[in-house]
């Protein structure tokens, strides 16, 4: 695989390896093994160009994304778990003063968007 | 200032409740849990489910009910009605359907259960049907005779109740009284995008409930999730006989984060979103207030339910012993129809599964705490009513004669 995002999402591609992931218990696991860097980076490369991903990803209908799109919108998915730890929590990794998350079970935690 | 009892509005509008402490024993007794279980949980109608999870007839749903030592097999009849029956074969009292977990699905186009240790055959009345080498059993021995065990059943606005009493219980209608006249004719199933969690609390069923039952608690709790969000009050208390309602509002000098604003245009399908028209039946939010968030209705005894403005959600909680409760919490949108509203829900639900393990983290503090015997009442203030409303109600029941 060589281009993996759409054409005009490339500066994003460094995001792709660690955030462009499949299921919301994924994007979570990987949300709290992150460090409060990796939280900044990923939302400041993000931000931006949230709208344009958002508009991107609606040329498609739902369940008929192509692999770069879907790819795109896994990242975008990713900013939904992120966005509160930096805009709300200050930074941290975890959600303070929180039960154990992994105690918490998803039903839908291993579904595919 | 106000004079001190201009604070006291509840306390005002239901004096029959008086303002003592709570003792704590409830809580923390395995003797009064045994008690409860069977004056409580075994009469009183209890939520197993949704229409839409067995939408079709042959669908049936199975639910381990641990405090009853028991799993309900809930089965969509031909005829369109859903019947509940204990998972309980009448051969050797194998379980019928083989259970995955809690909660366990299938389907059968002929809307039959089959035991798998002999074969025998039930349908969605609970009638044995087919039982392999009949002919072999005692002469006078009636298949008709040796139906599936029936749990009372019943469903409200698409939710499923079971009632466990034997014999005559009181209808379901009946039973909810003005709670379902409150909540009735909310479009509940034209939301049926659902996420669902489940845990065991190592705490008493009631502290958990307690914790959600109260809005006292957001300015500390959720200080992380939702800041100067809510407001502590509660605005239009009603207690309608064993149930209670409130509604939740919102401060409105919140400013929305930047992906917050972005998910909140999209679908306003946070709690933290204004909105315009009303999905809401009148007789909730009554006079329409602006700041209006969500209405907190609890049906006693274990379930919550929560309805707003294009989302919806409950919090049920099961005992399994005094100390050990399994909470479910589930959420419901409508169906995203574009991708950017179905990521919009997922920063809404993502954001409100935080709280919810906000909620959760004081739970079993409280019972461990509790369990000390260091303090012997709670103190409930003015806006913890519908705590004080919830122990009024149990303590009725207890001391009900035992039939």
């Amino acid at each position: 695989m060589n281009a993996t995002l759409p054409k005009e999402f490339e500066m994003l591609e460094p995001l792709v390896a660690e955030w462009a992931l499949p299921t919301q218990n994924q994007r979570q696991v990987r949300r709290k093994a992150a460090t409060r860097g990796e939280l900044q980076y990923f939302y400041d490369n993000m931000l931006p160009r949230m709208p344009a991903i958002l508009r991107h990803v609606d040329t498609y209908p739902m369940g008929e994304l192509p692999e770069d799109a879907a790819r795109l919108f896994s990242l975008a998915l990713s900013m939904a778990e992120v966005a509160p730890h930096i805009e709300l929590y200050g930074g941290s990794p975890g959600v303070p003063y929180a039960f154990e998350e992994s105690r918490f079970v998803a039903e839908h935690g291993e579904e595919r968007l | 200032m106000n004079a001190p009892n201009e604070q006291l509005r509840w306390a005002r509008k239901y004096p029959e409740l008086g303002m003592d402490p709570i003792a704590v024993e409830p809580c923390v007794s395995p003797v009064f849990f045994e008690k409860e279980k069977e004056r409580v949980f075994m009469k009183t109608w209890l939520k197993v489910g949704r229409i839409e999870e067995i939408a079709q007839p042959g669908d049936y749903k199975v639910k381990k009910i641990h405090f009853a030592k028991t799993s309900v097999i809930l089965i969509h009849g031909k005829d369109g009605k859903v019947r509940g029956f204990h998972n309980t074969c009448s051969h050797r009292g194998n379980k019928v359907i083989v259970e995955t977990g809690e909660e366990t699905f299938g389907r059968n186009k002929a809307a039959v259960v089959t035991c798998r240790f002999h074969g025998w055959v039930y349908d969605a009345q609970g009638r044995l049907s087919m039982v392999p080498e009949q002919e072999r059993f005692a002469s006078d021995w009636k298949r008709e005779d040796h139906g599936l065990t029936p749990v009372h059943t019943d469903v409200w606005e698409g939710f499923i109740f079971i009632n466990l009493a034997r014999g005559e219980v009181q209808p379901l209608g009946e039973y909810l009284g003005g709670i379902g006249r409150h909540l009735g004719g909310y479009p509940y199933a034209a939301m049926d995008e659902c996420f669902s969690y489940h845990t065991t609390l190592d705490c008493n069923w009631k502290i958990a409930l307690d914790a959600f039952s109260e809005a006292y608690h957001v300015s500390t709790i959720h200080a992380g999730s939702f800041p100067n969000v809510f407001s502590t009050g509660l605005a239009d208390v009603q207690l309608f006989g064993d149930h209670r309602t409130t509604g939740v509002c919102l401060t409105l000098d919140a400013e929305p984060t930047p992906i917050a604003r972005m998910a909140n245009e999209i679908t306003g399908a946070s709690l933290v979103a204004k909105r315009g028209t009303s999905m809401l039946p009148s007789t909730v939010n009554p006079g329409r207030r602006e700041d209006f968030s969500f209405e907190l209705s609890v049906v006693f005894p274990n379930i919550l339910i929560h309805v707003s403005e294009g989302i919806w959600f409950t919090h049920q909680f099961w005992p399994i012993s005094h100390d050990k409760t399994l909470w479910e919490g589930k959420y419901y949108v409508p169906r995203p129809k574009t991708n950017s509203q179905r990521w919009a829900v997922e920063f809404a639900q993502v954001l409100q599964r935080n709280a919810w393990l906000e909620d959760t983290a004081t739970m079993e503090d409280t019972h461990a705490a509790l369990e000390s015997g260091a303090k012997s009442h709670m103190i409930l203030q003015d806006e913890e009513i519908l705590l004080r409303h919830g122990y009024n109600v149990l303590e009725r029941y207890m001391a009900a004669e035992k039939e």
